[in-house]
């Protein structure tokens, strides 16, 4: 029985491993991947919500736009982190910290 | 149907003037910027459609406030008065960056059209009336600021700079998506429009719901304006980055994003209910920890940009200050502490920057004797710092005694304390750039090259409005007190 309540649990699910992996990985990389779980976290919940408690399309505009920045925002941050690497040799985070004095 | 879009173009040209600016300029940089004396036509261009923009919002401070585009943006002589502020931000950090040389040569056109790209961001973000447009303008803002942020782009720091932003950004615009769909499930619609009837038909487990999804949904604006859990970001930023850009985002993202939590304050709080308690303990402890945080950390800084970098955080609580009271008092104040802020904050970058580019720093150390080689901006440097202070009879302590009224008048007095003792604190700071100044003698005698007659000239101008506002403030206030938020 797939109800409001599952992609909700799905979503939250989403969120909570996307915040973990920001927090627990030292990798670059990986970080991003965090940052895109989150964001379908809650285009995921737009759309929930849109199919089962509105009659309004509102929230699949949303979640067509949040697909839409969440690649733009993607490809910024790679072309970054290429050019962080190129200067350090390295996409580790703990080797982003010459500017903590 | 056509004639309403039309009417609201009508009413939207300055941002469609700053689209084209963008474009145009894009085009001629692609086209002639080979040449290095084509520069100049560059540099007219630029100049000329942002005073032109800035004319064509003057036009617009007197029209009738309305909701334009289906009800997705609003036009208000508040969203005006603050676009009016970001545009003067973007001429002055355009200006610093055509002298500065922390820009590469190669990337100075870059660098303004991206700054109007973040300018259009903002805009959008000031005026805003559903989730969706305040979506889009945060990520316009953002994601153009991470690769400004990155524009020294063979330096380490600066590369660092941008990591950190986009990936600060990232989580923050996700955290703040996330409180959103709840909102939006709630409440079932994205407009703002009538928010007011929806909110107070709220039974007592969707308050429950929502209450949670507003601490999330604060995360992406605290996170522009640099509020205190989400200001890890900041100093670095602001340190990494180049001068101009750093002088950019202390003004334009930071207003927006408070232009932004004013209108979603008024529009979902303004009226009596539980959120309203909520957001306003919420609003009081995080103006009052960003107030302190930055004060406090600021002291022990040896970088003077990431001094200044602090102070604008401490800056940002202070504003937030004006928000608790829920009425227009708060507003106007908020809008005359944003118009004061923008001049501080020009000077005192302008002048740090130029001594960085002689010395190739921007410790305390390079400010010594500054008053003996330099007497007009020594001058000028201390009047700013003593304006961000916030001692009469300057425009700061104006801009400052205003908030506090309006804290006052509400009976806010514990927060009104913590700000007072605030602007205590920062006094050690700001102040000891005064004392080294005058009281130790210069390292050396070069002269240096930033200090030419416009460039002291240009800067005496910037610091006419902080001595000027500071005694005579009724004409200034009056565009404050006429910008008006207009809650569709």
């Amino acid at each position: 029985m797939i109800n409001l309540g599952t992609y909700l649990g799905i979503s939250f699910a989403l969120f909570i491993c996307g915040i973990l992996v920001m927090v627990a990985r030292k990798n670059i990389i990986a970080i991003l991947l965090g940052i895109e779980l989150i964001l379908n976290a809650s285009a995921l919940n737009f759309a929930a919500y849109t199919k089962f408690s509105n009659n309004n399309i509102d929230g699949h505009i949303m979640s067509l736009f949040i697909i839409v920045t969440a690649a733009a925002e993607a490809a910024v941050g790679l072309g970054i982190v290429i050019r962080f690497f190129q200067l350090r040799e390295s996409i580790h985070i703990d080797d982003a910290a010459s500017l903590q004095n | 149907m056509y004639l309403n879009y039309l009417a609201s173009i009508s009413r939207y040209i300055p941002e469609l003037l700053l689209v084209m600016l963008m474009v145009g300029l894009i085009l001629i940089e692609t086209t002639y910027a080979n040449d290095d004396k084509n520069k100049r036509y560059i540099f007219i261009t630029a100049i000329s459609g942002l005073v032109v923009t800035f004319i064509s919002l003057l036009l617009n401070l007197d029209g009738k406030s309305e909701t334009i585009f289906n009800n997705s943006m609003v036009i208000d002589s508040f969203s005006t008065t603050m676009k009016m502020i970001m545009v003067l931000g973007t001429l002055g950090a355009y200006y610093l960056s055509t002298i500065s040389k922390e820009i590469y040569e190669s990337l100075k056109t870059e660098f303004i059209i991206m700054a109007i790209g973040i300018l259009i961001g903002g805009m959008i973000l000031a005026s805003a009336n559903n989730m969706l447009m305040m979506y889009i303008g945060i990520e316009t803002l953002s994601i153009i600021s991470y690769v400004m942020a990155a524009l020294k782009k063979n330096d380490e720091r600066s590369s660092e700079a941008g990591l950190k932003y986009a990936l600060y950004g990232g989580i923050s615009s996700g955290i703040m998506l996330f409180g959103m769909s709840h909102i939006f499930g709630v409440i079932g619609t994205i407009q703002f429009t009538g928010m007011a009837a929806n909110i107070a038909k709220l039974d007592h487990t969707q308050i429950l719901i929502m209450m949670p999804s507003f601490v999330l949904f604060f995360a992406g604006i605290g996170y522009k304006i640099a509020a205190v859990p989400f200001h890890m970001w900041s100093p670095d930023v602001y340190e990494g980055s180049p001068t101009p850009v750093t002088t950019f985002f202390a003004i334009v993202p930071k207003l927006a994003g408070i232009s932004a939590l004013v209108r979603v304050t008024m529009i979902f709080f303004s009226t009596a209910s539980p959120l309203s308690v909520m957001w306003v303990g919420l609003m009081m402890v995080i103006a009052a920890l960003t107030m302190t945080v930055g004060n406090v950390s600021a002291i022990g800084q040896k970088s003077v940009k990431r001094m200044l970098a602090y102070s604008s955080i401490s800056h940002a609580g202070i504003m937030i200050a004006g928000l608790v009271v829920l009425n227009k008092i708060g507003i106007q104040a908020i809008v005359f502490y944003s118009m004061i802020y923008l001049f501080m904050t020009l000077v005192a970058f302008y002048i740090t920057n130029i001594v960085q580019d002689k010395y190739g720093n921007d410790h305390f150390e390079r400010f010594q004797g500054l008053a003996y080689r330099y007497p007009y901006m020594a001058i000028m440097m201390s009047i700013v710092m003593f304006s961000l202070t916030g001692l009469p009879p300057l425009a700061g302590f104006v801009a400052k005694w205003n908030i506090i009224n309006s804290l006052l008048s509400s009976k806010f007095y514990t927060l009104a304390i913590v700000l007072v003792l605030n602007s205590v604190v920062s006094a050690y700071y700001y102040l000891k750039i005064v004392r080294l100044m005058t009281l130790k003698q210069p390292e050396s005698t070069e002269e240096i090259e930033g200090f030419g007659f416009l460039n002291q000239f240009i800067i005496v101008a910037m610091t006419a409005p902080v001595i000027i506002l500071g005694i005579f403030w009724d004409s200034v206030m009056n565009i404050a007190y006429n910008a008006k938020l207009f809650i569709p």
